[in-house]
């Protein structure tokens, strides 16, 4: 590796990878789901869900990875305790 | 020829009795040095709980400030780990290179008290004092001598473009004994900025009480010693030699004799090398300046594939050129910092070619490396070959990207990769970007 050079590195500066960002579902006069802004959602390959850290702000989310029209992949979940749609990359 | 290593991985071979040595010592140590140049030479960093990330790809901790150390983080954390025990913590990216240099600067900075000095590892090294009471007069004074020197090279590093306060420099500490292990072990004990002298002849009875700790050991030994319920050198000494040797074998063997102070390991000084040449004769007489900077490359590259320059880094150089008839150029180079780069070392005669170029064609260029200075075994790792040399060609590579945007979108937008928690179910929890500035 080369040895990369000394600046301090904050951990305040951390920035999360792949952070959820909020995005709105909605469905079309023709009973066809889409993401607001981002597209139709063409087939809903896979869902699962992931309840953790009950022990101290618990976190429940149900997860779809989908595939819009035109083929792009995505992975949207629901916040189970607030109820808001979030987006992620697969 | 014959060839060991000693307990403190030094290696010997015959070429030893050649070289300058000493019995008495005094150890010079800096706690965590990397660490300190870094604080050396940031601003405020010593106030803050901070860890250098290793030099490898494992991206764990591999220093620690007492800070952070008191915040229960520890070397060989993950950075989640860490971040998780002590959300204050400051990530530090190591620079090898730099910790090299400023090693080197310490080395020589000491072999301005004594010729005899041996690098142990990064921060620390021997200085052989044989002799030196003829000039400098009692241990203490040899120790204030020494100090000396080491303020001389703090103030050094701040004149290398630091903004530090003074009083955030690597404090050392020093042991002046018979041998280096004894050496060591005084320096170890000593308060920061201060030295512990064990008068010749006491050298058992100061190691007696020291923990066994203080001896190279493997982790396996050192429980099963514990196990024993030996705690100190002077309750392992007191055991029989032989008894050691048969649950030990020859390192249990080397240890005892080591805590029964009965081993003088001598400081062994290095030698200079004799001066590197490389010459070039040209068939025909050559003016063109890119021509003699292509050769003068050629001719950097040859001198450092030297045998004798392994483990050397190049101080001082000349360059001479015998002109087309009778005259002759000289360049005498002395580098501000030894390197074993060759593009470092090209640069400052490539300028004094482009400046003051030689006034007739060049029948031959002859390059001499005249004056060098120490590596250690960090060195070898880092800086002293042609990986090394790629490694600081690159990095010189990427700070000249980075320079480069920053100049055109007025912010730095270069990032690394760490690795934050990759096990979690949740993906935005498993990787994180921190700012990277070459």
């Amino acid at each position: 590796m080369v040895a990369p050079a000394r600046t301090p590195l904050r951990t305040d500066r951390l920035r999360a990878v792949n952070a959820p960002k909020p995005v709105a579902l909605e469905w079309d006069a023709s009973g066809v789901l889409s993401v607001s802004k981002v597209g139709k959602i063409e087939a809903i390959l896979e869902t699962w869900r992931i309840d953790d850290e009950w022990w101290r702000q618990p976190i429940a989310r149900a997860y779809m990875e989908v595939m819009l029209e035109g083929g792009k992949r995505l992975v949207l979940f629901q916040d189970l305790i607030t109820g808001e749609w979030f987006s992620q990359m697969p | 020829m014959t060839s060991f290593r000693d307990i403190f991985g030094s290696h010997f071979d015959s070429e030893m009795s050649q070289r300058p040595t000493s019995v008495l010592a005094a150890c010079v140590w800096i706690p965590l040095f990397p660490l300190r140049c870094e604080e050396a030479r940031h601003e405020g960093l010593a106030g803050y709980p901070i860890a250098l990330l290793a030099p490898d790809t494992t991206r764990k901790l591999w220093q620690v400030s007492p800070l952070a150390r008191h915040a229960g983080v520890k070397p060989g954390m993950t950075v989640s780990q860490a971040i998780g025990l002590c959300p204050t913590l400051r990530l530090i990216e190591p620079d090898p290179v730099h910790y090299d240099e400023q090693f080197s600067k310490l080395l020589s900075a000491l072999t301005e008290v004594s010729p005899v000095v041996e690098p142990a590892e990064l921060g620390s090294a021997y200085v052989g004092t044989d002799g030196l009471e003829g000039i400098f007069g009692s241990p203490g004074k040899i120790i204030e001598a020494i100090k000396r020197m080491l303020e001389s090279w703090n103030v050094g590093m701040s004149e290398a473009g630091s903004t530090v306060q003074h009083s955030n420099f690597p404090t050392f500490r020093l042991g002046f004994a018979l041998g280096k292990f004894t050496a060591w072990v005084a320096a170890s004990r000593a308060k920061r900025s201060e030295a512990i002298v064990v008068p010749i002849g006491e050298e058992q009875k100061f190691l007696a009480s020291q923990p066994i700790a203080v001896l190279p050991l493997d982790p396996d030994i050192h429980r099963r010693l514990r196990q024993l319920g030996i705690r100190t050198l002077g309750a392992l000494a007191a055991l029989p030699e032989e008894a050691i040797a048969a649950q030990f074998g020859s390192v249990g063997r080397r240890l005892w004799l080591l805590a029964a102070g009965r081993i003088t390991e001598p400081v062994v000084g290095r030698v200079s090398p004799e001066p590197i040449v490389a010459a070039l004769a040209f068939f025909t007489p050559v003016g063109e300046r890119e021509l003699l900077s292509h050769s003068l490359d050629q001719l950097i590259a040859r001198a450092l594939r030297h045998p004798r320059r392994i483990g050397w880094r190049v101080h001082a150089l000349r360059l001479r050129a015998d002109l087309d008839g009778s005259g002759s150029w000289l360049a005498t180079i002395l580098l501000k910092d030894p390197s074993a780069d060759a593009a470092r070392i090209a640069a400052p005669l490539k300028i004094r070619l482009e400046q003051s170029p030689p006034t007739g064609a060049v029948e031959r260029l002859v390059l001499e490396f005249t004056a060098f200075a120490p590596g250690t075994s960090e060195l070898q790792l880092f800086a002293r070959d042609a990986q090394a040399a790629a490694r600081a060609g690159q990095q010189r590579a990427l700070q000249s990207a980075a320079r480069e945007i920053r100049m055109r979108i007025k912010r730095s937008s270069l990032y690394h990769i760490i690795e934050v928690q990759p096990w979690s179910r949740l993906p935005e929890r498993r990787y994180a970007l921190i700012d990277y500035e070459p």
